[in-house]
């Protein structure tokens, strides 16, 4: 039995709720277990980024907890959830969201040097992850010189540095082309398969979704259907 | 790596950036400079003081400060002039007859310090042959001579060679007077003292005031101004039946506007920094809205609130320091220039100098001893104005900040 790494108890996030209420997420029940690679699906405006939002840590549900690795995160201060964030998840954001002013290696061990990873490590590290993205060779540019397939691979590499249980990917190969975003989807699942690293990201790419082992579809900010289960559950309505 | 992204970060606007410290390196540059100004101003007030009017010490009878009457005069004057002329710190001492009194011509009078001065040894202490600007001073042949100020020449009319009469009392209390031809007119930087001081010749001031030998006052000129303090406490103690005063008590005014006009520079240098504030708060806010998403993205991956806001500051410091050491070096270079060559400021008018004591040339000095709290007072701007960028950037909220 894997551990489950994302357990997420009825879960819902309302904008507006004084004005017009509108649901981003609705009553959403969510485990993931160690190692998994899923896909999140649905339309625009489905909910899919305020869900990953919300497992990360970077916004704060309205109802229902967030277990990650068994701490209720809903419950930590903003100073403990950063700390948590730190140390627990991986993000690979789908503008890449590099920082322009540091080397691709920089952005890469930005984390590592967050967490107080000594310079030998964080070399050895990043040296290794560079070679599994392909990118050896441009460790010392600034990602404006960079592709976009290679500035998300560098995203990829950052989020990976300091080995985190699990990665939230935000609509990762929106902006690439197909031969970046095939590049891209290898090496995500090579790493899911050889560490272990459980992928939950968020798409449209029919390309990611084909990859997926697990597939949840979120329709108005509701499940509409998940692979991992046998019959699918309708949209929870409010009450 | 805080401070490698903050440096690069200021270089992401360059020409943002340069306005800024060039902002910086002119408001410094005006404020160092005021403040060597008016240190100039104030080293060379206090040296007329001490070189040309009081001396470094003064000695009198402890009842003369009260009651200006010639019969407070210095007990064994003689005696105690001689062992202050041994001791190693005195540069110069001079006796001095002193009577407050009238001069009086056929046009006016007017009140008068009357000083029995010893020409030769004066000459030296106050530097009064230098300030002669009509006649030649004493003569040692003649007696009744007097030497007056030029404002009080102008005033009374006076030229070289009238006459005039003092009127004062005696120390047995009668009233004298006696005519005086004008040997000599001076003129100080200080028009207040030459409208009011009158030299004579000791010897005939002596004479007429029953006072033949002694002296109201003695004044000690030092060697080095750092003697002051502890030669004063020697003399206190060596002659405890005498008043010994510095020039700080006995001209408590020029004490007083040192401090007036230190404060009053400071006043000025803060002013400027408080404009310099708005203009780097300004970039500062400007560069951290711009920054939003990026500001996000780091907060999302894990840097703490408090690497935010450092980073914020180091950027600002960066920002106010860069420009900082151009403003001290050109404030250093234009004070040093005019240090050498003197700053004359006659065109903002010299009567009005004089008459606030000040000579109309200026040597602007390079404050030191102000430098750290310079340094100090920029580094506070640069706190000050990454506050409300600071504030802005620790506001932002991490989910909202990625979807800009």
């Amino acid at each position: 039995m894997k551990n489950i790494v994302i357990d997420a108890h009825n879960i819902s996030k309302v904008y507006n709720p004084e004005t017009i209420p509108v649901y981003a997420v609705n009553n959403i029940h969510l485990h993931l277990q160690e190692g998994e690679f899923t896909a999140l699906v649905g339309p625009s405006g489905s909910g899919k980024t305020t869900l990953l939002n919300l497992i990360g840590g970077l916004d704060k549900p309205d109802h229902g907890n967030i277990y990650i690795n068994g701490t209720d995160i809903t419950k930590l201060s903003a100073r403990k959830l950063i700390e948590f964030r730190l140390h627990n998840i991986g993000f690979v954001f789908q503008s890449f969201n590099l920082i322009p002013v540091l080397t691709a290696k920089e952005n890469a061990e930005f984390i590592l040097l967050l967490q107080g990873v000594k310079r030998a490590e964080r070399d050895k590290r990043v040296l290794q992850l560079f070679t599994e993205i392909g990118l050896v060779e441009k460790m010392k540019v600034r990602p404006a010189q960079l592709s976009g397939g290679q500035q998300q691979r560098v995203a990829v590499a950052r989020a990976l540095a300091s080995k985190p249980r699990f990665i939230l990917a935000d609509e990762p190969t929106a902006n690439l082309d197909s031969v970046a975003a095939l590049h891209l989807l290898d090496l995500m699942e090579a790493l899911n398969q050889e560490e272990q690293v459980t992928f939950l990201f968020s798409t449209h790419d029919p390309r990611v979704i084909n990859r997926a082992r697990r597939v949840i579809t979120l329709v108005d900010g509701s499940i509409a259907s998940d692979s991992a289960v046998v019959s699918t559950s309708a949209p929870h309505e409010h009450p | 790596m805080i401070l490698l992204m903050a440096w690069r970060n200021i270089w992401r606007n360059k020409t943002r950036s340069i306005v800024i410290m060039l902002s910086v390196t002119i408001g410094l540059l005006a404020g160092t400079s005021v403040l060597a100004l008016y240190k100039g101003m104030m080293t060379s007030r206090v040296r007329t003081v001490i070189d040309a009017e009081v001396g470094h010490l003064q000695i009198h009878h402890p009842a003369f400060r009260k009651d200006n009457r010639p019969v407070y005069i210095v007990p064994n004057a003689a005696r105690v002039l001689a062992e202050i002329r041994t001791m190693p710190e005195v540069k110069l001492a001079v006796p001095r007859t002193l009577v407050g009194g009238m001069l009086l011509t056929p046009r006016g009078s007017a009140g008068v310090q009357i000083y029995g001065v010893l020409p030769p040894l004066e000459y030296e202490f106050s530097q009064l042959r230098r300030k002669i600007i009509a006649g030649d001073g004493f003569h040692a042949d003649k007696v009744n001579e007097i030497m007056v100020g030029k404002k009080l020449a102008d005033k009374m009319k006076l030229k070289l060679n009238a006459k005039v009469v003092l009127t004062f009392a005696d120390t047995a209390d009668n009233l004298v007077s006696a005519a005086f031809r004008i040997a000599g007119i001076f003129q100080s930087g200080n028009a207040p003292l030459d409208e009011l001081n009158v030299y004579v010749m000791a010897s005939t001031l002596n004479n007429l005031l029953l006072t033949s030998g002694s002296f109201q006052e003695i004044a000690i000129l030092l060697k080095d101004d750092k003697d002051l303090d502890h030669l004063q406490i020697r003399l206190n103690k060596r002659f405890p039946s005498l008043l010994v005063e510095s020039w700080k008590d006995i001209s408590p005014e020029t004490e007083l506007m040192v401090k007036t006009v230190d404060e009053y520079s400071y006043i000025i240098l803060v002013i400027i920094l408080i404009a310099l504030a708005f203009g780097i708060l300004n970039t500062m806010l400007m560069s951290v809205l711009e920054r939003t998403r990026e500001i996000g993205m780091m907060v999302a991956l894990g840097t703490s609130r408090e690497r935010i806001f450092l980073l914020v500051w180091i950027e600002t410091l960066l920002l106010t320091i860069a420009g900082a050491p151009l403003g001290l070096l050109s404030a250093y270079w234009i004070t040093s220039y005019y240090h050498r060559n003197g700053l004359d400021l006659s065109g903002m008018g010299k009567d009005m100098m004089a008459s606030f004591g000040f000579e109309t040339i200026i040597y602007p000095s390079f404050p030191w001893e102000k430098l750290i709290t310079i340094s100090c007072m920029v580094i506070f701007t640069a706190l000050i104005s990454c506050l409300l960028p600071a504030w802005k950037a620790l506001q932002l909220q991490t989910a909202e900040a990625l979807r800009r």
